[in-house]
């Protein structure tokens, strides 16, 4: 009895000691494995390819002066992975705000607003509660300039004794006053790995 | 000998009390191109140019292009930090390294934009991914 307890508890230790410990990654210094299934790289190296070139293009100059207003509209995910897009067009509105060109809505979206409290702030007027001089004034919203959509795809192939997956991210900047797409964009990322791999 | 032992301390007293240099102008000590001995052994940046594209609102934005000739096949990953007329950093969309593939005699050409048109310089880094 003693034994088995002792092989047991020395058989733990070992595994233990054999385990990767959980641990920080920094994105700016990642050399680890590669997934088969998309993963922040991928979408950081999307976003960048698409900034990059709708900055050089001049797409996303006002012809007017000022920034452009744009609203992200839908970005189908046409994978077998459950991806919130969010990780990608965050990265696209974070960097184009910085950039100074493009400032986007969040009180315009196809499921309703971004931040509802645009419209609940405004529910404010009538109320004997709220001082009425700070509740926002009607025909104080901007309507958007530009619209951002796109998809996401995924291909799987069977190249020898290896799986390929090629994704490819689809964007369209899209002009709304004449429906004309003025940018677009396709970057693919492909990724070739064991059979084994699952990509979903 | 006392009055020796008394001006020193109050030299190496002073020297202590003393402001730190100022770090503000380091710019000429930053290298555009920075490039991993590995990488140099199988590659070789044949061209780098820089340009600024005109926005309308009389800004620029600062554009580099860059050429990796492959002795070999090579595995790579670039990136490029944008730096403002201060010197300070001027954030892009990720922090990550690009990879990139060669085959052996291939020229590839490689482009990036700086995100705002207050980059005023930069430094390119090629390294060999792990």
């Amino acid at each position: 009895m003693l034994i088995r307890a002792v092989v047991i508890t020395a058989g733990l230790a070992v595994l233990a000691g054999c385990a990767a410990p959980t641990r920080y990654i920094d994105p700016a210094a990642d050399d680890g494995p590669v997934a088969m299934t998309m993963d922040y790289r991928d979408f950081e190296k999307a976003a960048t390819d698409a900034v990059e070139d709708m900055l050089a293009s001049g797409a996303v100059n006002n012809p007017n002066g000022g920034r452009y207003i744009m609203v992200v509209s839908r970005i189908t995910n046409d994978t077998m992975q459950r991806i919130d897009t969010d990780q990608l067009t965050k990265k696209i509105r974070v960097a184009l705000l910085r950039s100074g060109k493009v400032v986007t809505t969040t009180a315009v979206g196809l499921n309703g607003a971004e931040d509802e409290m645009t419209q609940k702030a405004r529910e404010l007027r009538e109320s004997e509660e709220f001082d009425q001089s700070t509740v926002q004034s009607k025909g104080t919203l901007q309507a958007p300039d530009l619209s951002l959509s796109g998809k996401i795809l995924q291909r799987n192939h069977k190249v020898g004794k290896e799986q390929q997956v090629e994704y490819y991210i689809q964007l369209s900047l899209t002009e709304l006053a004449s429906g004309l797409a003025i940018w677009e964009g396709e970057t693919p990322i492909i990724k070739r790995g064991p059979n084994k791999s699952v990509t979903w | 000998m006392k009055s020796v032992l008394f001006a020193s301390l109050l030299v190496l007293g002073l020297a202590g009390c003393a402001s730190q240099p100022e770090v503000s102008n380091l710019l000429a000590d930053r290298q555009e191109l920075k490039v991993d001995p590995e990488v140099i052994y199988i590659t070789a940046v044949t061209e780098l140019f820089e340009e600024r594209i005109p926005q309308p609102d009389g800004e620029s934005l600062l554009q580099i292009q860059f050429a990796v000739e492959a002795r070999s096949d090579a595995e790579l990953a670039w990136k490029v930090t944008w730096f403002d007329a201060k010197g300070m950093t001027v954030p892009g969309v990720g922090e990550g390294y690009r990879k990139a593939s060669l085959l052996t005699g291939q020229t590839r050409y490689f482009k990036a934009t700086a995100p705002h048109s207050r980059a005023t310089s930069y430094q390119l880094h090629l390294r060999e991914p792990k």
